[in-house]
Order: structure tokens, then C-alpha cells, then sequence
């Protein structure tokens, strides 16, 4: 039973080519993306209460580590169930170099960045005969290595008890008083990332995933060297899902195995992506901006009177949209396009 | 020592043989319709809930609750074929991990709002005895487990080795058009398995039940180790599975025993990424299952 090998992503219609698009367009910045980044901007801006600045600030976040997985998982199409693994990496790095040798954390991100990029480019180099689900699982068991040997290592990462940043505002130790720092760094991992998304869906590089991804025989018989392609798109995804790892931290203070690299955590990374839209630069964030914040307020609203309720929702959605939008709400996005194919011969 | 040494394989033998029969419908599953089922956890939750249920409220114990079980999984899987698996066969193949990863979801939430978080589990039969034989000992349970795992792997070969069924279903394996063209449907074939795959999943759980307790996130645990041993024995082969799953169990009780629990678990995950890097077809699969056409 051949699986015939249709992309996910909608395939690009004719436009022609203008100054600022409307709708998101790959390699191009539409109007559709600025008002986005305005109405984010705005966020920050307005005076909400503190509860609703905490589910949007962990939305940017989760924005910009949903782009990070789809980097590999959505153009390589490597996907991975154990990119927890990285954000884990990143959090216990920063922080154990900023607890224990007072290494500022603007540091400690890219050390910890550095280590996950490796481990990333490592586990794809040794799992390049893998495929499909053998790769799937793969990546699910080495980050549950990374958990069990965090959990163990008692005496760098404190083990089941975690690790605690001291609450001290400063710059240096990129500890902050007000939201509103917090805010403006996530917002700015998420456009950092978003313009690495962009930037890389124009050049040659992109398009390289892209064909690996659809056919990495006809790719290879290109030109193209697959495993250095897979390698590098795995491990750019794992340093940029470290660095959000160490914000995370730093935003928290906290830190613990069983939260930072669990498999859930994991699925979560993969599931924003999937139900946005793989291999769409605004894929991502349009499932991160739908889900964080809906299920964060649902947590908080419904809380123990139904526990799991969100989750379950949450489940059903992601059966459905797999089933029968498989490319989730960027194509819905897409669908708006006013369609120009009448063209005056 | 020696004793101690003999006991802990002893132990790891019965306990591996159950992970066995908990992995083998996983195996099945991959080796015909070759999906990964990412729910296959949550299958085992539910299956053991009911297990459970049966124990409460029908006055059964765990293992005539299998009379109710394993057909209502059949049922259970007959459905989710319907309604998740059949339309997502012809996608991309991340089209089905994914859509079983939101069942997998939406199972353990439902778990969760219907029987809470609490750890449930059935008294122990036969007063706690344990069973002995020369210097060696073992509780009754896990010596049930171990001749249903026995049992279930030798029907299961004899099944595709000789009846009809399995000659449709080694058919359908090894090219699906051209067992299409001579007449096999197909499509009954992937429903017939993914259901027995499910039922069996129903059957592993009864023989749990007496061993372990239930709650809602339980298949996590136990869905890494049908992984492993899924991957260890070969994708997709019967035999594979038990034994992928007796080297686990005795890894397992050794390690857990002359290292430490916890590092008993790394060591197996690091077992799982050596089997899969050196020989990803595992010990007794087919060479190349690892390539086979799968696109991501």
C-alpha cells in the first residue's frame, strides 16, 4: 500500500508578485504578520491583570518554541518526540551555570544552546538510517535518557527536588520585577525565530528541507547531501528550543525533571505545529496563539470541577484537524486568499 | 548469591514475558497495517480499568473479567479503526501519529474525569502466596501471565502460519495490491487486525491487573517499554516480542537490583537507542523494516 507522499503544507498559489502581500506568503513579510506583531506589541502595551499577562507571555513562548520544532519537524520533516530533551538542556544549563558559578544567564543561554545543538546534530547523525516511526521513537527515547539522567544526577541538577533561581531583579542575572520585561523578551524570541523561519524559506537551504522531506532520492540524486541537510536542520531546531528552554527558567525560577523534560512536553512542542500548520512559518504561531491561551484560561476557569476536560477537547480537536484539515489553520488562512487566476491573456 | 542471581532471572523472565503480551499487540499492528499506534497506552489504561470495574462491580476477579474485556476492546478497536485509522491510511504517514497521539490525549483526560486520579487496584488472589519450586519462588500471578504470554504467542503463530486468516494477512503484508487483486479485501484484513491487536492489548491487561495499579496517565509507563521490546524483538515479529520482552524483564530486574531502579530505566532506553542504531530491523524482524517506504 503505497502512502502517497502529498505535502502538507498548501501548495503555493500564483500571485502575482507585490511590495507587501496580504496574506502570509513564504519568504515574505505580509500585512497579515504585521498586524499580528502590532496586536502582540498592543498586549504588552494595555494594562491587563496579571493573570492574563502570565497566559500571554507563556503564549509567546510557546510560539517561538513551536517554530523551533518546526523547523526540523515541519520543513526536514524530522519529527521529533523528544525535543524536551533540548528545552530541558537549556533550562538546567543556564540555570546551573548562573546558581552555582554565577555565570550570567545571557551566557549560560548559549552555552546551553551550543550543548543542545550538538546533542541535537549527535542523535540525527546516528539515527540517519532511521525513518518514520523508528525515528519517532528514537528521539522519545533519548530525551527520556536526558529525564532519568537529570533526575539521578542529583548533585548538578538537585535531582527530583530541582532546582530554584534566587529571586533577585536584576539585568545581569536576567531576573526581572515587572511582566512586562518578561513579555518583551519572549516577544522577541518568537520574531527572532520568526525571521529565521522567514529567512530561511527564502534561501537555497529551505528549499533543501523541503526536498529532503518530499523525496530524499530524487533530493539526493539533486545534489543535495541529505544527512548534512537533516543534521543541521535538527540541530538548529534544538539550539533555538534550548534558548527557550533557559527563558523559561528564567522566567519561572524553577525547575524540575519531571516539568522540563517530560515526554508530554514533548508532544506538545509537536502538536502546536501540527495543528497550525507543518512546514508554514505562521503555522505555528497561529496554533500557539489558539491553544496556549484557550487552554491556560480553561485550566484557571474550569479548574479541578473538571479536571481534564481542556485536555480532552484539546485531543478531540487534534484527531479532527488531523484527519480532515491536515494543514490546520494556515491553510484555513490560505482559503481567504482571493483567488487571481482570471489573468487578461 | 548464585541463588539471588537465579531468582532475579527467574522474576525477570515472568515479568518480561507479561511486558511481552502487553507489546504484542503493538507489534501486530505494525507489522501488517505498519502504523505506530501512539494510543496503544491508553488501550492498556482503559482495558485495565475495566478489569478493574469487573472486579468492583460484576464480582468477577481480573481474569474472568477477560471474557468482558477482550471482546469489548475488540469492539473499542473495531471503532477507532473506523473512525481514526482507516481515513488516515492513505495521508502522509504523520497524519496517524499524530491523530493517535490526540486519542491518546483525549483517552487519558477522559480517564481522568471519569475515575479522577486516584491509583486503583484488585485484591490479591490466593491470600499474597507465593509459589515455589526448588530455591526459587514466584508469585502465582506471574506465573499466569507467564503461560498466557506462552499461549497467546504460539495461537498467534499458529493463526498466521496456517489458517486462511493469517495466509490473507502475510499476503496483505507483503504486497497489498497484489493480494487486493487476488481477492483478499484488503481493507477488512488492516479492521480485522487492528481490532485483534486491541484485544490483545485487553487480554494483557486482565493478566496486569493483579500486578499493578491503574490510573489515568498509566500507559506512559508502559507504552516506552512495548516501544523498547516492539523494536528490540523486530517490528513486527510475534516471537520477536516475547523475546524482546524476556531480555527486558530480565535487563530490568538485574539492573534494578545490582545498579539501581532508576538507572535500571536509562539502561533500557540506552539498550533501545543501540538496538535501534546497530540494528534497527531488532533481533528477529525482517532486515530493511527501518527503510521500508515509510515517509515521515
Amino acid at each position: 500500500m503505497a502512502r502517497d507522499t502529498d505535502r502538507l503544507d498548501p501548495p503555493m498559489p500564483r500571485v502575482e508578485r507585490s511590495w507587501l502581500p496580504l496574506l502570509p506568503e513564504r519568504g515574505k513579510i505580509s500585512a497579515f504578520e504585521i498586524a499580528l506583531l502590532a496586536l502582540c506589541v498592543a498586549l504588552i502595551a494595555a494594562e491587563l491583570p496579571q493573570s492574563l499577562r502570565d497566559v500571554m507571555l507563556l503564549t509567546y513562548l510557546w510560539g517561538g518554541l513551536a517554530l523551533a520544532w518546526n523547523i526540523a519537524g515541519g520543513y526536514a520533516g524530522l519529527i521529533s518526540f523528544g525535543h524536551a530533551a533540548f528545552f530541558g538542556i537549556g533550562a538546567y544549563t543556564s540555570t546551573i551555570l548562573g546558581v552555582n558559578y554565577e555565570i550570567t544567564p545571557w551566557i549560560g543561554i548559549w552555552v546551553g544552546a551550543a550543548i543542545s545543538g550538538v546533542f541535537g546534530a549527535l542523535l540525527t547523525l546516528i539515527c540517519a538510517r532511521l525513518r518514520g516511526p523508528f525515528f519517532i521513537l528514537s528521539t522519545l527515547a533519548a530525551s527520556e535518557v536526558v529525564r532519568i539522567g537529570a533526575l539521578n544526577w542529583a548533585t548538578l541538577t538537585g535531582g527530583p527536588e530541582g532546582l530554584a533561581i534566587r529571586p533577585v531583579p536584576s539585568v545581569l542575572n536576567m531576573v526581572f520585577a515587572s511582566k512586562t520585561t518578561y513579555a518583551i523578551l519572549m516577544l522577541g524570541y518568537l520574531v527572532a525565530i520568526y525571521l529565521i523561519t522567514k529567512v530561511i524559506e527564502r534561501s537555497r537551504y529551505g528549499f533543501y528541507l523541503g526536498a529532503i522531506r518530499d523525496d530524499e532520492d530524487a533530493a539526493s540524486s539533486a545534489g543535495i547531501n541529505p544527512l548534512f541537510i537533516r543534521v543541521s536542520a535538527m540541530c538548529l531546531s534544538a539550539l533555538l528550543t534550548s534558548v527557550g528552554g533557559s527563558l523559561f527558567a528564567q522566567y519561572f525560577l524553577y525547575l524540575d525533571p519531571t516539568h522540563v523534560i517530560s515526554p508530554e512536553l514533548s508532544f506538545q512542542f509537536a502538536l502546536l505545529p501540527a495543528l497550525g500548520g507543518l512546514g508554514t512559518a505562521i503555522g505555528p504561531v497561529l496554533g500557539a496563539f489558539a491553544i496556549t491561551p484557550l487552554s491556560e484560561l480553561l485550566r484557571s476557569y474550569l479548574g479541578d470541577a473538571a479536571a481534564g476536560l481542556h485536555l480532552a477537547i484539546y485531543g478531540a480537536v487534534v484527531i479532527v484537524v488531523m484527519l480532515y484539515f491536515p494543514g490546520g489553520m494556515a491553510a484555513a488562512l490560505e482559503r481567504l486568499r482571493p483567488r487571481r487566476r482570471a489573468e487578461p491573456a | 548469591m548464585l541463588t539471588t542471581t537465579g531468582q532475579l532471572i527467574v522474576s525477570g523472565v515472568l515479568i518480561g514475558s507479561i511486558y511481552a503480551l502487553m507489546s504484542v499487540g503493538l507489534t501486530l499492528i505494525f507489522g501488517v497495517l505498519r502504523i505506530v499506534n501512539f494510543a496503544h497506552g491508553e488501550f492498556l489504561m482503559m482495558a485495565m480499568y475495566g478489569a478493574w470495574l469487573g472486579t468492583r462491580y460484576l464480582g468477577l476477579n481480573a481474569y474472568t473479567a477477560a471474557i468482558a474485556v477482550v471482546p469489548a476492546m475488540f469492539l473499542f478497536g473495531t471503532i477507532v479503526h473506523r473512525l481514526i485509522i482507516s481515513p488516515s491510511l492513505d495521508k502522509p504517514h504523520l497524519v496517524v501519529v499524530f491523530a493517535t497521539m490526540g486519542l491518546s490525549i483525549l483517552m487519558q483526560n477522559v480517564a481522568l474525569m471519569i475515575m479522577s486520579a486516584d491509583l486503583w487496584d484488585v485484591p490479591p488472589m490466593l491470600g499474597g502466596r507465593s509459589f515455589t519450586f526448588g530455591p526459587f519462588y514466584a508469585k502465582p500471578e506471574l506465573l499466569i501471565g507467564f503461560a498466557v504470554s506462552l499461549m497467546v504467542t504460539f495461537i498467534l503463530r499458529w493463526i498466521i502460519k496456517t489458517t486462511y486468516l493469517g495466509k490473507a494477512i502475510r499476503a496483505t503484508v507483503q504486497d497489498g495490491e497484489a493480494a487486493m487483486l487476488m481477492g483478499i479485501p484488503v481493507p477488512r484484513i488492516f479492521l480485522i487486525t487492528f481490532a485483534s491487536g486491541s484485544a490483545l492489548v485487553g487480554l494483557a491487561a486482565c493478566t496486569m491487573m493483579p500486578l499493578f495499579s491503574v490510573f489515568p496517565t498509566v500507559g506512559l509507563n508502559f507504552v516506552l517499554i512495548a516501544f523498547v521490546i516492539v523494536v528490540l524483538g523486530g517490528m513486527g515479529s510475534i516471537e520477536g516480542a516475547l523475546l524482546g520482552g524476556i531480555c527486558i524483564g530480565i535487563a530490568q530486574s538485574l539492573s534494578s537490583y545490582f545498579i539501581a531502579p532508576a538507572y535500571g530505566q536509562m539502561f533500557f532506553f540506552s539498550l533501545f537507542l543501540l538496538v535501534l542504531i546497530f540494528r534497527p530491523s531488532g533481533l528477529l524482524g525482517q532486515k530493511g523494516t527501518a527503510n521500508l517506504g515509510i515517509n515521515p
